[in-house]
This record gives C-alpha cells, structure tokens and sequence, in this order.
C-alpha cells in the first residue's frame, strides 16, 4: 500500500507535462488559418419551443463561418444600436467563435465547438439582418488578440442600459450596454474594445477580406 | 329672510361637500389604461424557404395579419419590402421600455402546411427580414395538418432588464456588479 502511494508523485510528474502542454496551447493570427465552417451544437427546445442552454444535445450542424456570425450578432447585440457598438460586437463574436472553433469540446458524445443557447452565443438560423450583416462585413479583416498575436476568448455580458458599466472593465468582458453607450458618446469600435479589454490589440487577418 | 350673509354660507357649504367628494370621485374613475398605438413605419421583407431544404419558395403568399394585407414570394422565395406598422405591447410600457415592436405573418402555399410567425420584430425606420420555414405536406405520413407556428421571442437585451426592473437587492441573479 505504502509503495503504491509512492508512484503517485511518480505518475503526476509523467502525466503532468502532457496535460499543461494541452490547456496551454496557443494559436496566433498568422500562423492559424481564419475558420471556414464551425460546428454547432443543437440543444433541445424547452416547451415552449425556445433553445434550452441545458437541454440535451439533438444534432451537430456544420454552419459557414461568416454566417454564423452574421447569425448571432443581431441575436446578442440590438440591430438598431449605434454602428459602432455593432462592430465592436462583430469583433467580439467572431474572436469568441473562433477561439471555440480552435477549442472543441466533447458533449454527451458530441464534438462540437459552439452550441446555438447563452451557453455559448445565441444563434438562430437565417435571423441576420442588413445593419449587422454590414457591421459584421466592415470588421471581418480585423482580430482583437494579445500583442503576442495570440487569439482569446472575447468574452462579453448584457450589462446596463445608459451606463458605461465599469465593473466589466479588466475582467475580460465588454458590456453590450456599454458599448452601446460608448457609441453614443462618439468612441470607435476599437475605444470601445481597448476600454474593456486591457492590454489587447487590434491586427489584420492575413488574406482575409472585408466581405 | 334670506340675506347676503346667508348665501355666502350655502355657497361655502355647497364648495365644501363637493370639495371633500371630489377626491372620491376622481379615485373612482376608471385608471387610464394603456392603449396600443401604431407607432411610425419601418420596412420588413420576408423569405420563404421550405423548411428541410432550405430552398426559396416561389408563389408563396404572405399576409402580414395586423393589416390584412397579402403579399407573393419571388423566385428567390423574397416578398417586396413592405411598409409596416411598429407596434409596441402597451403591457409593459409603464415597466421597461420594449425594445422592438412585434408583427404577425401567416405564409400559405399550397401543397405545404401553413406558417404562423409570431413576434417578428420591427423598429421605427429600420428594415427587418425574417426567414419564414414552410413543410412540404407527405400524404402517407401527415394524417393531421395543422398550422405550425414559429413564435419569435424579445430579444435578450430585453429580458435581462425586465428581470432587472423587479430584481430586489438579494436577487443577484447573474450577479453584474461582479462579472468575474
């Protein structure tokens, strides 16, 4: 017994480096292609026929990269609000969605990297709309990474209307009402972006066009 | 004998009883309740697809139920923009400001069953599109055809401040002040 507790240590030490290498690995703008399709997850309705973030997994659909983001941005971001708080939301949604496209995760038996409920973003098929559509086609050649180029998980929550929701800001999350205020106050996608996310900065995609 | 004296104090009888009614009766009137008023236009165009394809539908017809009017789908399955009402639910506009207006469309073609869309969202000037999904009717298998309805929901913006608008101190629910 004393001897089996011995190759604990043992056992750690050998399955460590492999286990750090696979929740560090990065990917950087250039080195990594822009995302064509990615997969998404379909959860089940609740009664009412509304996507349940913890109902169970139905299907995986394979959806073209561009739509799926021109599919959330009206569903997470208001499609009337300020043209610049719909860019800085484009470029939120497409570096989340990207960076999950490179993190997949296994499900209940499904790999995925996205699902269609809050858990993720909201998706809703065919719901894009033309103001967004163009939001989403102004930014689709920009990525907000780290210096280093590496890409990261944009994060983002509703927050409060008419408020510049500081409490988001150095927590890795832009507030969608803030950005909205932010706009309204005249500040550019990337003021708003470099306000609530420290230490970031904004690149081109290499061969990536505007759409 | 009826004097200047007297008067004056059936006058300030008279405006005192109805002094101290007036109250009552103004606490007695029906509360103004609020009304749905069809605000200014904005511009929405409708697809048909059929819903396992995704393919247009050509010849479909759309009618947006709020004014009767009937419209026909392309060949890209697309109504012609059409000029419609914004109209808020006056249910909560004393609450939380609704972010959008919400129409109705019905989309019949033959051969398909019937499509209800609910909630479709509308905003003053703004254009809208919405994608309507019509099911292909299979004889041996559809023994029961009714209408399928699609209700579209608030957005997400909106749901999060009304639960906001009656959230006491103790309800953190997500907890904003903390997004961490």
């Amino acid at each position: 017994m004393r001897i089996s507790y011995l190759f604990i240590p043992l056992l750690l030490a050998i399955v460590s480096p492999s286990l750090t290498y696979a929740q560090t690995i990065e990917y950087k703008i250039g080195s990594t292609g822009f995302p064509s399709t990615i997969r998404v997850a379909i959860r089940e309705n609740n009664t009412f026929g509304e996507p349940d973030p913890r109902g169970r997994i139905i299907y995986v659909t394979t959806v073209n990269f561009d739509q799926y983001c021109r599919d959330v941005l009206p569903n997470e971001w208001f499609p009337t609000w300020h043209l610049a708080a719909l860019e800085a939301g484009a470029i939120a949604i497409k570096m989340f969605g990207w960076y999950h496209h490179l993190h997949p995760v296994t499900v209940d038996g499904f790999t995925f990297d996205v699902d269609n409920t809050v858990n993720f973003q909201l998706y809703r098929a065919l719901s894009d709309q033309e103001k967004t559509d163009f939001a989403y086609q102004n930014t689709r050649n920009l990525a907000y990474v780290k210096p280093d180029q590496t890409i990261f998980e944009l994060n983002y929550r509703a927050g409060y209307e008419n408020n510049a929701n500081w409490q988001y800001r150095n927590a890795q999350k832009m507030s969608q009402w803030g950005s909205q205020y932010w706009a309204n106050l005249g500040k550019t996608p990337l003021e708003i972006l470099n306000f609530y996310y420290q230490n970031r900065a904004l690149t081109t995609i290499p061969n990536v066009g505007r759409g | 004998m009826i004097t200047l004296r007297h008067i004056t104090s059936y006058f300030t009888l008279i405006s005192l009883v109805f002094g101290s009614i007036t109250p009552t009766v103004s606490l007695a009137k029906e509360p103004s309740l609020p009304k749905v008023v069809a605000q200014p236009f904005g511009y929405l165009r409708v697809k048909v697809v059929d819903g396992r394809t995704f393919h247009p539908l050509n010849h479909a017809q759309v009618v947006l139920v709020e004014t009767g009017e009937r419209y026909r789908t392309d060949q890209r399955g697309l109504t012609p923009w059409i000029k419609a009402p914004v109209l808020r639910s006056a249910r909560f506009s004393r609450l939380v400001d609704e972010l959008h207006g919400q129409l109705s469309l019905i989309a019949y073609k033959t051969g398909y069953r019937d499509s209800i869309h609910l909630g479709v969202r509308m905003n003053e000037g703004e254009r809208s599109k919405v994608t309507i999904w019509q099911y292909q009717i299979e004889r041996l298998r559809d023994t029961r055809v009714e209408p399928i309805l699609f209700q579209e929901p608030y957005h997400r913006l909106w749901l999060i401040k009304l639960a906001d608008h009656f959230r006491t101190k103790t309800e953190l629910g997500e907890g904003y002040e903390r997004p961490d």
